[in-house]
């Protein structure tokens, strides 16, 4: 079921916006719009999340994808289309309701953190329970609970100038979990820390997730930590989202040559899996488990290299219960990870967004 | 161009808000009024230096020990400049005006910055208020709210409200766009963004604002002193009209001391109430280490406590303070009208005591004492003359016993007030064996053969020298040193400090007994003779003419306990302020005052309205001047209760058309006033003239050859840089100059610079020191003409025109309010000779002290006020 849905979201910035989006509808270009003034922010949006994932929006600066989030809690209204958050439309709300939802059940993390340096790591991290009217010593409880899952405990009394960039975020992720928000809005949270750091705060997420289980929409500009994070991505350019899909279907079968530029620098090798590269043996002859090494099919490919290159063997691809899928050699492994990634229709030019709906497309190979 | 004139529109308008909505005005009018007197009543009235502490507790909390130490020594000093009632009012008017300030200055700053219309319409709002001179809306603001500290108040309002405006949008504004973001994405609402995330981080760069809010204020406080607000900018102003250099370099010195504590005060108050500046100043205070109680600050509990603490102490003095103020001012206790007596005393410490707290006491009861110290020879010889009218401090028999004989016939004795005293040789404690006058023999060589003496004419010189050496051989041993007693007391000091072995002259009592530890010799063979008494004298005849005044001497006793604490109030109090001392010991013995100078049953020759306030204004002009303080003078004389206070001329007609002032006697008529006159005249009433003849004129100094007639000056432009000093440009002689130079044709090769009147005398000054030619715009009367070789240029075609009369204008209803002053300034006259007399008094008498040098005046013309002011 599918907890978060955005339908045909449109942001239009600027003079008359109404018309500038039924303009977009019969089928205007963006850059018609700028050249008189209007910037179309957000073009046609919609995505469904499902309950307990991460959804992760992708795209360059100015790819409208910031926009997108903030009409999803009403920081801004969209010019058009609606969004539905467990079946309520939050961009109907009334401000005093709408409120009241981002104070329960939408909490947000920033990219700049965004901490109150008038208020110390707890007041910080109390902050939302402090706006919903909670009593002072259980606020003081919860925020002390969610600063030990953000991994800070003994630092409640320490003031945001005193911490790293790192210990900073954790302070604006225990201040968004502390509200115990079902839907936690990312945008951009791990941009501007070092990569080490980005890479340790994202481990903490996704073991936060396995426990927590918090629908989450992350937003990023970075292609590895998109397929780290996310159960599925939606990949934005000029407003548009081109293609929504699993790390994989993006990896394997970008949408057009946009994403497929994007995804050239990608370790192919940490996100394909052995189940999306093995040999199927379904419809023929069945696999033989017997005597051969094991893996299952979500493991990612970086694993097999070591197993393959001291074996000619085949490896056995199982499923989750243990069942024999497929094999994969070492031949089939080193083709994978050679192999280019093919946009479904050949167009190369420049200007190949028009294609709106990327899911559609099937991948050749 | 037609000519377009919004400046009518404003009049009418100014006109029009006068007649209809007066009760408006009046209404702000006491609630401005209010507040500051609600301030000065708290900062005017504790003790100064108590003040000076509760300041200085609060700059210990806010800055450290540094600013606190600072801070005392800073309100000291005004204090010590004798300017601390105006300090206060200057520091109320500044806290009044801020107060309301900032209350309106931050919300419109928070209103502009969430609204960009808002701010749209206010910026230009704004630059009109900071840029439109302040006497624009000063001069309507005392049409609307009458002199006094509303329009000031008013003016420092507007001038200084931009930057509390503009810092609290800017700092709103600069509020991290993200954190006002997370709080919107937490759900706050609008008003709590604004009370829990924006404003707390607004804090510093509004604090800022309210310092520069504060400084503005403080800078406007001389152009307030313009419109009769009382405090330091009074004085600037009237320091600087009056070209009291020296007057006006303390007033500024003090102004400069409030800016600063102002300043440092408010920039540090950011780290006391904002969150972020309390975050700074805590990690200063961290990265300080070792060297952390130089910065230490007391908590704010503490800080708090202390001013608590002082203000109660200050407080209770207070009150125990005004009490003495009621038993002193209750009654008629001004018995001498002004009389004056004259005292003289010998610089003997009982002598200085008594003298100055007669002083002190005749002062208290209306007299006018004068006190000359003098050497005991000339003031015995002046008294028997006639010229001293009583000295307190005769030692007699014995002492003065040569000038007693000689004089007595023309002396009269008023009885002892202290007795009996002794002489004495004494020596410190320290000095062992030596207890008697006996004992001193055969050790000449420790004292290095010398008796330390006093002045070679005192009585106890001769005995010493005459009886007691001989009696007890210690001639040819004993050297007596004659100095002076100060030198005297000096030698002592420093020997004592020294534990050298010293033999003084001395007597009892002495305030040095208390000082030091020393032995008096004993004198067993009684060679210094009988013990004295001190006795008042006076000289003959003073007691039929000044009963009430030889009555109180005579009846005078002190203890030695009243003598002793007295002289060592004086001795503490600064040099030169022995008067505050004595002030400070009559508070320590309230009664002492009635008991020594009682009141007799009222024989004054009060005025019908005595105890009535009148309202006196005047702009600084000499005359004006002089005429003012003569009546103050006058009027204080019959009872009246006389307010004086200085303005420009149009807020002075402005006042007296609207009644708030009663009268003036400086009105310059029909020329130089006329359109005051004009626009005023109608509410007004003319008590006629008390000068005729005036006249305009330009003058140059006598050096300047060949000029005498305005004729002379075509074709000489040169010589005076084709330059005329000019006065004030609002005043009337500056536009018939104007018409004068045309008359002449002189108009193209003159320039007229406008300035001041203290400006052109400066000016005038200036180039006769250098014998520099130059051209003056004047008038007379006139002391110039008295003080600078100056010739006035004759104005053959009488473009001048005819002089002016100086004349006595007052309130419309000043007759029914007034009517026995009404006809003493009816039948005011003044000769030409009696008023440059008493301009040139004035000139000649101290700064700041004009009331005294009239007083001195009007003392030497007895009957003057009688003559003024006639009382059946």
């Amino acid at each position: 079921m599918s907890r978060l849905k955005a339908e045909h979201l449109y942001k239009v910035f600027g003079r008359r916006p109404e018309e500038a989006v039924s303009r977009l509808q019969q089928g205007a270009d963006r850059e018609e719009l700028r050249g008189e003034g209007t910037t179309a922010a957000v073009v046609d949006a919609s995505f469904e999340v499902e309950e307990g994932h991460i959804f992760v929006v992708m795209g360059l600066s100015g790819s409208g994808k910031s926009t997108l989030l903030r009409m999803l809690n009403g920081l801004l209204p969209p010019t058009s289309g609606r969004v539905l958050f467990d079946g309520q439309e939050v961009t109907s709300l009334p401000p005093k309701e709408l409120r009241e939802v981002r104070s329960k059940q939408i909490s947000m993390v920033f990219q700049h953190f965004a901490l109150f340096p008038h208020r110390s790591v707890m007041e910080n991290a109390a902050y939302g329970l402090e706006v919903q009217g909670v009593p002072r010593e259980e606020r003081q409880e919860r925020a002390l609970e969610a600063l030990e899952l953000a991994g800070l405990k003994g630092w409640e009394k320490s003031w945001p100038d005193e911490l790293s960039g790192g210990m900073q975020q954790r302070v604006g992720l225990a201040r968004a979990l502390a509200t115990d928000a079902e839907l936690m809005l990312m945008d951009e949270s791990f941009s501007a820390l070092d990569p080490l750091i980005r890479r340790d705060m994202q481990d903490q997420l996704l073991e936060l997730q396995k426990t927590l289980k918090k629908t989450i929409v992350f937003i990023t500009h970075d292609l590895n930590e998109a397929m780290r994070l996310g159960d599925r991505i939606a990949v934005m350019r000029d407003g548009r989202i081109v293609q929504t899909g699993t790390a994989e279907d993006i990896l394997v079968r970008p949408a057009n040559d946009y994403v497929a530029s994007f995804i050239q620098d990608v370790d192919r090798s940490r996100v394909l899996t052995a189940g999306s590269i093995m040999e199927g043996r379904r419809g023929g002859a069945s696999v033989d488990g017997a005597g051969s090494a094991h893996v299952t099919a979500e493991t990612p490919l970086a694993d097999l290299f070591n197993p393959l290159a001291s074996d000619d063997a085949e490896m056995v691809v199982t499923d989750e219960n243990g069942t024999p899928v497929g094999v994969v050699d070492r031949e089939r492994l080193l083709s994978a990870l050679a192999e280019e990634p093919q946009v479904a229709q050949g167009s190369n030019g420049p200007r190949d967004g028009e294609q709106e709906d990327g899911t559609e497309v099937k991948a050749g190979a | 161009m037609p000519d377009f004139h919004p400046g009518e529109w404003v009049e009418s308008a100014v006109d029009w808000l006068q007649g209809h909505l007066a009760w408006l005005f009046d209404f702000i009018n006491s609630v401005l009024t209010g507040l500051y007197d609600g301030v000065n009543a708290v900062l005017g009235g504790g003790e100064p230096l108590l003040m000076a502490g509760i300041f200085a507790v609060i700059a210990f909390w806010l800055r450290g020990l540094l600013g606190a130490v600072a801070t005392f020594v800073g309100f000291a000093l005004i204090d010590s400049f004798g300017l601390w009632s105006d300090a206060m009012s200057t520091l109320s008017l500044v806290i009044a005006a801020a107060v309301i300030t900032i209350a309106i200055a931050v919300p419109l700053g928070i209103w502009a910055a969430r609204n960009k219309a808002v701010s749209g319409v206010l910026r230009p709002v704004l630059d009109v208020m900071q840029t439109m001179p302040a006497f624009v809306y000063l001069i309507p603001g005392v049409m609307f709210f009458s002199i006094g500290t509303t329009p000031g108040l008013i003016a420092t309002i507007i001038f200084s409200m931009p930057p509390g405006v503009r810092m609290t949008e800017l700092g709103v504004r600069q509020v991290d766009g993200e954190l006002v973001e997370a709080a919107e994405a937490f759900g706050t609402s609008p008003r709590e963004t604004l009370t829990r995330v924006q404003f707390p981080l607004a804090l510093p760069t509004i604090m800022a604002g309210i310092n520069q809010v504060i400084m503005l204020a403080l800078s406007m406080v001389v152009i307030a002193g313009m419109s009769g607000a009382s405090g330091l900018g009074e004085r600037v102003y009237a320091a600087v009209t009056q070209v009291q250099v020296g007057l006006g370099v303390e007033s500024g010195i003090a102004v400069v001391i409030l800016a600063m504590y102002l300043d440092r005060m408010t920039g540090a108050l950011n780290q006391r109430v904002s969150p972020l500046g309390r975050r700074a100043a805590a990690k200063a205070a961290a990265a300080l280490g070792s060297m952390r109680f130089v910065r230490y600050k007391p908590g704010t509990a503490v800080a708090l406590s202390g001013v608590v603490v002082l203000a109660l102490v200050a407080g209770g003095i207070n009150i125990a303070g005004s009490g003495d103020d009621d038993t002193a001012g209750g009654g008629s206790s001004n018995v001498g009208k002004g009389e004056k007596v004259s005292m003289g005393y010998i610089p003997w410490d009982e002598g200085i005591a008594t003298t100055y707290l007669w002083k002190e006491l005749l002062e208290q009861r209306g007299y006018k004492p004068d006190v000359k110290q003098l050497d005991a020879g000339p003031l015995y010889s002046g008294i028997a003359q006639g010229d001293v009218d009583f000295q307190t401090d005769a030692w007699l028999p014995t002492t003065h016993e040569q000038y007693w004989s000689k004089y007595k016939s023309k002396m009269e004795d008023l009885g002892d007030w202290y007795g009996p005293t002794s002489l004495e040789l004494a020596t410190p404690e320290y000095v062992k064996g030596i207890n008697s006058l006996e004992d001193l023999k055969g050790q000449g060589k420790k004292f290095n053969g010398k008796i330390i003496g006093i002045e070679s004419s005192a009585g106890e010189m001769k005995i010493l020298k005459d009886k007691v050496l001989p009696e007890y051989g210690l001639e040819g041993e004993y050297d007596v040193v004659s100095s002076s007693t100060s030198s005297m007391l000096a030698e002592l000091k420093r020997s004592y400090q020294k534990k050298e072995p010293v033999v003084v002259t001395l007597w009892s009592p002495h305030w040095a007994y208390n000082e030091y530890d020393l032995t008096k010799l004993k004198d067993p063979k009684g060679a210094f003779g009988e013990g004295e008494k001190l006795h008042t004298v006076s000289r003959k005849g003073f007691s039929e003419e000044n009963p009430t005044v030889a009555s109180w001497l005579s009846n005078f006793k002190m203890t030695e306990n009243e003598l002793t604490s007295l002289e060592n109030e004086i001795q503490n109090a600064p040099k030169g302020q022995e008067q505050e001392g004595v002030k400070t010991w009559l508070k320590d013995n309230p009664d002492f005052a009635d008991k020594a100078a009682p009141v007799p049953g009222g024989d004054v020759k009060k005025g019908k309205d005595a105890g009535k306030p009148v309202n006196m204004g005047f702009f600084p002009w000499d005359e004006a001047i002089a005429t003012t303080y003569l009546w103050e003078n006058v009027l204080e004389d019959r009872g009246y209760k006389p307010n004086v206070k200085q303005l420009d001329p149009g807020p002075l007609y402005t006042s007296l058309a609207q009644g708030e002032m009663d009268f003036q006697t400086d009105g310059w008529l029909p020329t130089t006033h006329e359109q005051y006159w004009k626009k005023y005249g109608s509410k007004m009433s003319d008590l006629g003239a008390w000068y005729d003849e005036t006249s305009l004129e330009l003058s140059t100094p006598e050096y300047v050859k060949g000029i005498n007639s305005m004729e002379d000056l075509k074709g000489k432009g040169d010589l005076f840089d084709n330059k005329i000093t000019g006065i004030e440009s609002s005043a009337g002689e500056m536009k018939i100059l104007k018409d004068v130079l045309k008359e002449y044709d002189l108009d193209k090769e003159y320039k007229v610079v406008s300035s001041s009147t203290s400006s052109m005398i400066a000016e005038v000054e200036r180039s006769v020191k250098q014998k520099k030619p130059v051209l003056a715009t004047t008038w007379s009367p006139h002391w110039v003409y008295n003080k600078y070789p100056l010739k006035k240029i004759k104005d053959p075609k009488g473009a001048w025109g005819e002089g002016d009369s100086i004349r006595v204008t007052a309130k419309k209803d000043f007759k029914k309010d007034f009517p026995e002053l009404h006809g003493w300034l009816k039948d005011f006259k003044m000769s030409e000779d009696d008023l440059n007399s008493l301009e040139a008094e004035i000139q000649n008498g101290a700064k700041g002290e004009e009331k005294k040098s009239v007083r001195k005046w009007m003392d030497a013309r007895p009957g003057l006020v009688d003559k003024l002011a006639p009382v059946k």
